[in-house]
Order: structure tokens, then sequence, then C-alpha cells
């Protein structure tokens, strides 16, 4: 693999002023609305710092869980690339994966997001996470490419170390007419407490393609953050699926910003909790040209004591006339003592826009289940058909078969 | 094979069924018509095992207790119901549904699961009867359906269960007449010496297509008065006004027995 620091990865920004800045920004707090619903007596536990040593033993148990999709793989273990469970030995004309190769001590971790330089951050982990990532993979799309198979990008994390929590950055870079799918598979190994905290950040050219898969399936001991910006220009068109599975408390950010005319993101997710799990969804489209379309549409399957958090935003600028909008929540609630929290924001400060959103929460329907009863299908299949069911809107368009059956098995469902 | 006793059944303290009695012999049809509200489809979901009711009396199947059985075991017994309104249940595939439901009773029944293409065989046997396209199999159970199309689907489930009893709930509501036409020919063709139905309806009608055995009449929770076809044929002519509010002086004779207690 090749450990060149490309020139998109380099700033100028030192960690020093990097830690500076988070301790002016300072831990979010409940009275943050993006926060609300955190455990922050979980967060307080996470402790960041330079890149562990890394159990070798540990990850063994990783290979079986990464779903095996044709095409290039990157896996990335505590921020760090893990050359031997990596494959680009093939990469087709007109992909450029690189990793920038700063392995060890504070002094060498300059890499960053190309646009994070000097730019207010989001909140204190982008700040940490800009501190204190370790190699970052970048994915470059020339101009006019057309990639068949997905690019698959596995994040690994364990609590290994003196630090319990690993920063990782992946930046997608589609150039103009040039199209791409790219799977990010976030799982974690061991059961200690810990945590990832992950940044994506995606820019596409004019009349770009990208399907973006996002997996969250870390063990229910972890805290997993995971942070995506995306940039649009004129007519491109991104498709975003969100799985958020595992981990304690399960974050999924994704920020939209539809800066060329025509643009169109279409963005779905499915949450599925048990336990004392939180699975927190934290969802921002920007309107900031004409004639886009967005897309929202999530939905969680709660059981236990696990909570769901929606949070999603449509926001359209001055002058964004021609804005199509649409944002669904729904939630299916199996147990009583499991809560859905789904709050949608509007602000639309344009005119000749058309906007819809709409949320429900629910139990499974008693006349559908007596309804599969009377054709012999016992209590616990018949639950699982319509659980099933209820996620299948997420899950049928993945059009990775083998990704969709990793997932499908993951929620339980056996169907051939 | 079906023996009804002095079934009651209410909700909420409310009094629906108030002594109900019917003998179904193997291979009878019966249908049962009666006005809104006399407690028709309440007899098939009592039969059925809904839950929510205040259920008494007793009735067998082939000298099995119904009554103490979940809606499940029922329909390992050889129950099966067919819906005055289908349920829709997006996102679960109407093949899987169709198999799942026939291995459930199967395995129920100690018998041996049926695989993928040997289900297929069953499955597109049972979709000519009641002339469904092969696509019905990939589209979610009655979700976007038209009227029609869930009630053939409701024939359909029937014809791969093959039930020991099937209950008819006004399968021919909502159904134009070619609609009608298809689903009582799928009736009729699953009608058999093994096999029997009950068959609710509040008109004359379907009995024009399926010819039942018998003909009973309910009435606020009680079988007021039985007969053959002709019955049916009465009923249309003169409605059911001379039921109502009528008590009755005699006790009709085979198949139903003293009603009142």
């Amino acid at each position: 693999m090749t450990s060149a620091t490309t020139a998109a990865l380099a700033s100028e920004v030192s960690p020093e002023a990097q830690l500076e800045r988070i301790a002016a920004i300072g831990y979010p707090t409940k009275r943050d609305e993006a926060w609300r619903y955190a455990p922050h007596a979980v967060l307080s536990r996470l402790s960041f710092g330079p890149a562990g040593a890394i159990d070798g033993g540990m990850l063994s148990e990783i290979d079986a869980q990464i779903p095996a999709l044709d095409g290039p793989r990157i896996v990335v273990v505590n921020g760090v690339v893990d050359e031997a469970r990596s494959d680009i030995t093939a990469l087709p004309v007109g992909l450029d994966l690189s990793t920038s190769g700063h392995r060890s001590g504070v002094a060498d971790r300059r890499a960053v997001p190309p646009d994070s330089g000097g730019e207010p951050v989001a909140d204190a982990f982008v700040a940490l996470n800009v501190a204190f990532s370790g190699d970052g993979v970048s994915v470059h799309v020339a101009a006019g490419q057309h990639l068949d198979p997905p690019i698959h990008i596995v994040m690994v994390s364990t609590s290994a170390g003196t630090h319990n929590t690993s920063c990782s950055k992946l930046a997608i870079q589609i150039d103009a007419g040039g199209s791409a799918t790219v799977v990010e598979t976030k799982l974690g190994a061991g059961s200690e407490f810990g945590g990832a905290n992950t940044r994506t950040t995606i820019s596409m050219g004019d009349h770009a393609t990208l399907e973006h898969i996002v997996v969250q399936d870390v063990p229910s001991t972890q805290v997993h953050l995971s942070r995506t910006e995306v940039t649009q220009g004129v007519g491109s068109e991104l498709r975003a699926r969100m799985f958020n599975l595992g981990a304690t408390y399960g974050r999924l950010a994704y920020d939209v910003h539809l800066a060329g005319e025509g643009a169109r993101a279409d963005l779905s997710g499915l949450y599925f909790g048990s336990g004392d799990q939180t699975l927190d969804q934290q969802i921002s489209v920007i309107h900031a040209a004409q004639n886009c379309t967005s897309r929202q549409a999530f939905r969680g399957v709660l059981d236990d004591e696990s909570t769901g958090v929606f949070n999603g935003a449509i926001e359209v600028r001055p002058g964004a006339d021609g804005t199509d909008a649409e944002q669904s929540n729904d939630n299916l609630l199996l147990s009583n003592r499991a809560a859905a929290n789904t709050q949608p924001r509007l602000e639309i400060l344009a005119d000749d826009v058309a906007c819809k959103h709409g949320a429900t929460v629910g139990q499974l329907d008693d006349e559908a289940m007596y309804y599969l009863r009377t054709r012999g299908i016992a209590v616990d299949e018949a639950r699982r058909l319509l659980i099933n069911g209820f996620a299948d809107q997420a899950v049928h368009d993945v059009g990775i078969e083998v990704l969709r059956t990793w997932i499908t098995q993951r929620l339980g469902h056996d169907d051939e | 094979m079906l023996h009804v006793k002095n079934l009651t059944a209410a909700i909420g303290g409310t009094p629906i069924l108030k002594g109900l009695d019917l003998d179904v012999g193997d291979g009878e049809v019966h249908a049962i018509m009666g006005p809104n509200g006399s407690g028709k489809s309440t007899f098939a979901h009592t039969l059925a095992g809904r839950d929510g009711y205040e259920v008494g009396g007793t009735v067998t199947l082939d000298a099995a207790d119904l009554l103490v059985m979940t809606p499940e075991a029922r329909a390992a017994a050889g129950v099966f119901i067919g819906f005055q309104y289908p349920v829709e249940i997006p996102g679960v595939n109407n093949m899987y549904f169709l198999r799942t439901a026939l291995n459930s009773v199967r395995r129920a029944r100690g018998e041996t699961e049926i695989g993928a293409r040997d289900f297929l065989a069953i499955a597109y046997e049972a979709m000519d009867l009641v002339e469904m396209k092969r696509d019905f199999l990939n589209r979610a159970v009655n979700a976007g359906f038209s009227g029609g199309e869930k009630k053939r689907n409701e024939i359909l489930q029937m014809a791969v269960m093959q039930p020991r009893l099937a209950v008819l709930d006004e399968t021919d509501s909502g159904l134009d007449i070619d609609a009608l036409r298809v689903v009582a020919s799928g009736v009729n063709a699953l009608r058999g010496p093994e096999r029997s139905m009950i068959v609710i309806t509040h008109y004359q009608r379907l009995l024009e297509y399926i010819k039942p055995d018998f003909v009973h009449v309910l009435v606020d929770g009680r079988i007021v008065e039985s007969g053959d076809h002709t019955l049916a044929l009465r009923l249309e002519d003169e409605g059911y006004a001379d039921f109502v509010n009528h008590e009755l002086d005699h006790v009709p004779g085979r198949p139903m027995s003293g009603a009142p207690t």
C-alpha cells in the first residue's frame, strides 16, 4: 500500500492548536439540541489520544464479521491501516485510493480532511477527530469514470492501550461526472468499554453520482460516533443508506450541503435497538441552490429499554427556489420501556418550496399478528415477520446482494 | 366433524353470540346468513381464536376441543378462516408468507417441511385456481391489492393450506361479478369429502355460485332457522324482517338443535 500523504489530506493546523480549540468548544451537554439524548455520563468516560497498540489476537474475530464484498477494501484498525486485511491489488482505472501514513507520535498527526483547516467545527468530537485521527483514507474517483465494484472501507475499533477511543477519517472525492459506490462498515472487537469517533467528508463534483452505505455494528460495550459531511455540485446524485445497529450509544450524523443547482440527495436509514442501546440519527440537509431535491426516510425498531433518536433538519436557504424536500420517520416499539424521540426541524427561507414531513411511533399491529397466527404461524415467528417487513423499506433497495444478506441476517431474518 | 354447542361470545360484557348450535358433517357446505350485527363475523372469529372475546359453550373439531387452542394451533388442527377484510402486511413477501404458513402447520403436525422448489409447484397450482398472475407471489401480502385481489389471495391461501374446515367470512363483500365468479369457482374446486365449509354471507348472491348443503339464519346471536338452499332464496325475497324480534315457536331439525336456553 502506498503511504504517500496526499495534498488533499494535509493541513497546517497543529495538534496543539486543535487541542486548544477543543478546550474552547467544550464537550456537548444536554442543552445542545443535537446531543440531547446522548448518554453524557458514558461519553465522559471516553479518552482520546494517539492510537494505541493493537492486540492481534483480538482482531481474528473481526475477519469473520466483515461482509465479503467484491472490489477493493481498506481495513482501518483504531485509525491505523491494516495492510494485511486490506486488498487494493487490482484497482480499476480512474480510482485512486491512498492513505496518509503517520503511524506514531502526536507531532506527526497532521493529516486532516481537506476542508477542516481553519473552519469552525460542529462539536468537540470533530475537533478531537481532527487532532487524533490516524491514517486518513482518501478515495478519489476521476472525472467521468464509472466504478462498478463497491469500494469497501472497514473501520474497526478496539479498546486497546491507554486511550479507549480511536479516531478515523475518510475523504471521498468524486470528480465531475464520475460515479461510485462506497461502503463504510464499522465493526469492533473485544468486550472492554471503548469508542470510535469517525469522520467522513464527501465532495461530489457536477453530475457526480455516489451510493454511500454506512453500516454500524460495533459491540454493545462500545460508543460509536460517526459523522459524515457531504457537499454536492450541480446535478449530482447522492444515495445514502445508513444502518445503525450496534454500540451502547451509536450515533450517525449526516450533513448534506446541496450547493449546486439540481442536486439530489436520497437518504434513508434503519436503526434497530435492543437492550439499553441508544441509537441516534442526526440528519441535516441544506438546500443552498435552486431546484434541488432531498429525501429523508428513516425507520426505527426499538425493543427492550432501547432509545431511538431522529433529529432531522431541512434548511432551505434564501434563493433556493424550486426546492423539493421530504422527510419521514417511522418507529416501531416492541416494548413498553422502549422510546422513540423524533424531531423534524424545518427552516425555510425561500419561496416556491415543496416541503413535506411526517413521523409515526407505533407498535406491532394486533390485527396483522392475528392474521398470521390464523395461518398457523406461531407468535415469535409472526413477530419476526412483521418486524422484518417494517425494516424492509430500508433494506430492500441495497443493491449489493452480499451486503443485503449480511444485514438481514444481522436483523435475525433468514429469508432466502 | 365440527360440533358447536351452546356457543356464547361477549365483548366487554356485551353478549353477541347467545347460545349457538351447529353440527357440520364431513364434506358439507353450510351457509350462514343474517342481518348486520347478528354475530356472523364474531362466530367466524370465535372459531378461529381471536383474542378479546369472553367465550362459553363447546366447539369440537374431530373431537378436539378448539376453544382452548391458540389461533395457530387451530390452523394446525385444520381450521382456516377467510377474512372479510384481509390484512395488509407491507414488506412481507407473499411467497415467503405462504411457505412459512404451510410449513408452520406441517411442523406442528409432525410432517416434513416443504422446500422452495416443491412449494413453488404447490403455489402455482393454487394460483391457477384463482386466476392469479405469477408476480403476485413477489408482492407484499395484500399490500396495495384491490378488494378482489385480496379475496382471491384468501382463497389462494386456503388452496395452499388445504384445511379440514374452511370458514369464509363474507368472502363476497366488495367483489364485482367477475371476481365473485373466480372466487366461487376456486372455492368449488376445493370442495371434497374431507373438507367442510362454513360460508358466511349477507346476500344470497354468493350462494348462486357456491351451492350450500344447508342454510342457517343467524339472528341476534342464535340460529333461528335452518333449511336447504331454498331458504336462501326465501330470504332474498322476504328479507330478514320476519326473523328479527320474532320469537320462534319451533326448533328446526338437523343440523341445528334447540337454541334458546
